[in-house]
């Protein structure tokens, strides 16, 4: 019996829609194990793509055929399984920061931690303190991500991990930013835990963290 | 009687050499692009004020979309300036932004700087941007000034009204620069106000021009579009610029980078005209790719010069002034990359008749701000202006009579007529073109280091023409009562 997971790796590091949700679709029908499927098949790909696009051997747009590739075939194995059993490196809370509208940055991040098997909750741009505090109560993430592009907005981060502090919740998790404006300086100032240069890092800076 | 005299009826002079990226039929195609996208698809305004001026100037408006009918779109293009002046601060026209004229500057906000005396790359400081000032003061190709960095060790909302101040203190020439929001607009529209004489008088003469962002594509946030009304009820001319940049906030394709860009920059056109028709207004900006492999916004691509080309070619088919960009780099330090991507896209903008042209002092990709690299593009662009002034044919500098009389095998060096046309040389001030023992004896200083030099020796020794103790006074008190305001929000 072929287990199709050599195919699918491949198929997801060339970035092939059809050929993985039709793989993944045989997968299934052989009877392999949902989980195995996630874990041999799909996930190795994005693995690759990962360590492709930080050396610089793929480029951002065939990293998201990739994990576009990667999310349709796990939305035909997800319903196979039961949610707690799904596998996730972890969960993640990610927003623009308040009164900041740019989110093509947080968004790359979202997909790049996606791929690499973390649960992302996506609180979207113009998110204040609040608006973080809350997805923290409500999904209890292992990180929350903050982004901002302006010099002005990126002053909120702050905020929010002074919020998180009076709310007694900054021990339970791990503050990360990035963003145009941000350097490691700043991180260390306003005591995050983290600063990823860009995209491909964040993932690495995830997985450190939550180690 | 000479033939030259004789057949200038119909003679064609091609005085400036320019590169028209787009014929007029394309422009249309592209503009015709912007207008649907506009009517069809629309924009996001997330200002309540913007979505009334735009609800009564009968644009159709759900919820925060907006789309605007052509012909609204299109009476906004008639009725804005085609040529706006710009003054200096002693109220001297300086800037005619018109047809094809060209000017040349730094660009703003940068979140780093480096120092040009210790090498380090650095959060910029107010002090930064009064050597910046200075540094603009006097170099003779730079045409305005603009703050070369966010300073960051004053209040953090005021970082754009202390810059403001640095450089009224430090140099005269005009000023474009950004603020915050509208409370600090309206402290820059007052300190400018100052040295004007005036508001009326900074109406009539502005020495200054707003500037505002717009987030593409197709968004435009509330800062943003509020700076393009408050400068149109203010009347004083403002640049509108969105950062489009090819493949990731537009289409991978340089006609549909260039649809977005026209289509953001008619957003803060049509808000300008609804509220104050005939208001001042230059197109912007910002255009180039995104690098696929580190997913920065390049500042060195040769996509830029091709787009900022492109959309110029628009920009003048619809009769608007244009701000573009050029002498800008993705290099980290002071070297060769700098050099030649700084020299292309100055050369092609110029080339372009791009009326504002800025970011001479943007390195790695608009991150860091360099006094070193504005120095080396006002070199840059000394040469470029030589290429722009052409070349002149008429009987006197055809000279034939003088070739006449010198003849096969003489020369020219002790002719009246070389004399009196060789000034016309362009003469460099930091290239070198000394013999090799004359190089070696002043040091065989590489350009680098004639760039350091140079830029430092500006900044210990250059006296920016002072202004007034009343205007300074009046200007501080400026700035006190913002200080005032931002401490009392907080």
């Amino acid at each position: 019996m072929s287990n199709y997971y050599e195919e699918l790796t491949q198929s997801i590091i060339s970035g092939q829609l059809d050929r993985v949700k039709s793989l993944t679709q045989q997968a299934i029908g052989a009877g392999n194990n949902p989980i195995d499927i996630i874990n041999q098949g799909l996930i190795p790909g994005m693995s690759v793509v990962g360590a492709r696009f930080k050396v610089g051997k793929m480029y951002v747009p065939e990293v998201l055929m990739s994990a576009r590739a990667m999310d349709a075939g796990m939305q035909l194995v997800k319903p196979l399984i039961l949610s707690e059993d799904i596998p996730s490196a972890g969960k993640i809370v990610i927003g623009t920061v308040k009164g900041d509208l740019h989110d093509i940055g947080k968004n790359l991040v979202s997909m790049m931690l996606e791929s690499a098997g973390y649960t992302v909750i996506n609180v979207g741009v113009d998110a204040g303190p609040e608006k973080f505090l809350q997805a923290v109560k409500e999904h209890q993430p292992g990180v929350i991500g903050m982004s901002a592009l302006l010099t002005t907005t990126m002053l909120s981060m702050k905020d929010t991990i002074e919020l998180l502090k009076e709310e007694g919740l900054r021990d339970k998790v791990k503050v990360i930013i990035g963003g145009a404006p941000i350097s490691q300086d700043f991180a260390d100032e306003i005591g995050a835990d983290g600063f990823a240069p860009d995209a491909g890092s964040a993932a690495d800076l995830c997985k450190k963290l939550l180690a | 009687m000479s033939k030259s005299q004789y057949v200038r009826a119909n003679y064609q002079v091609n005085a400036t050499p320019q590169l028209k990226m787009l014929s007029d039929d394309q422009c249309e195609s592209i503009l015709n692009g912007a207008l649907e996208v506009l009517e069809r698809t629309g924009a996001e305004i997330h200002s309540q004020e913007a979505l009334d001026v735009f609800k009564k100037g009968g644009c159709w408006v759900d919820g925060n979309m907006v789309r605007f009918p052509s012909h609204i779109v299109e009476w906004a293009i008639r009725n804005a300036p085609s040529r706006i002046v710009i003054s200096n601060q002693k109220g001297e026209r300086t800037l005619f932004l018109e047809g094809q004229n060209v000017y040349y500057g730094p660009g703003p906000t940068n979140t780093y700087t480096i120092d040009p005396f210790t090498g380090e790359r650095r959060r910029p400081r107010k002090a930064d941007t009064v050597r910046a000032a200075k540094v603009i003061d006097a170099l003779p190709n730079i045409s305005y000034a603009m703050d070369c960095g966010t300073v960051m060790d004053v209040t953090p909302t005021l970082s754009d009204v202390h810059a403001f101040q640095a450089m009224l203190e430090n140099t005269n020439k005009p000023i474009i620069h950004w603020g915050f929001g509208i409370d600090q607009y309206q402290d820059i529209i007052d300190m400018a106000a100052v040295v004007a004489g005036g508001l009326e008088a900074l109406q009539q003469n502005p020495f200054i021009l707003l500037y505002s962002e717009s987030s593409p594509p197709l968004r435009h946030s509330v800062e943003a579009i509020d700076k393009a009304i408050f400068a149109a009820k203010n009347n004083i001319p403002i640049v509108y610029t969105p950062c489009t940049f090819a493949g990731g906030v537009a289409p991978a394709t340089m006609a549909a980078t260039l649809v977005i860009a026209v289509a953001d920059s008619l957003v803060g056109l049509v808000a300008g005209q609804l509220v104050r028709k005939g208001s001042g207004f230059v197109m912007g900006g910002l255009i180039s790719t995104m690098d696929m492999a580190s997913t920065i916004l390049s500042y060195g691509a040769a996509e830029l010069s091709l787009l900022s080309a492109g959309l110029t070619a628009v920009a003048r088919y619809m009769k608007i002034p244009m701000f573009s960009t050029g002498g800008c780099t993705d290099s980290k330090v002071i070297d060769t990359q700098m050099g030649l991507e700084a020299a292309f896209s100055i050369l092609i903008a110029g080339l372009s008749g791009a009326n504002l042209i800025h970011d001479c002092s943007y390195m790695e990709y608009g991150a860091t701000s360099s006094l070193e690299l504005m120095t080396m593009d006002d070199e840059i662009i000394g040469m470029v202006k030589r290429i722009l002034q052409g070349v002149e044919v008429d009987d006197e500098h055809l000279a034939l009579d003088v070739i006449n009389k010198v003849g096969p095998g003489g020369h020219y060096l002790a002719e009246d007529h070389t004399m009196k046309h060789f000034w016309g040389f362009w003469a460099p001030t930091l290239i070198n073109r000394l013999r090799y023992d004359g190089w070696k004896a002043e040091g065989s200083k590489p350009m680098a280091q004639r760039v350091k030099e140079k830029t430092q020796d500006i900044i210990n020794n250059h006296k920016p023409e002072p202004k007034s103790e009343s205007v300074l006074a009046e200007i501080q008190a400026i700035v006190d009562r913002a200080e005032a305001r931002e401490a009392n929000k907080r």
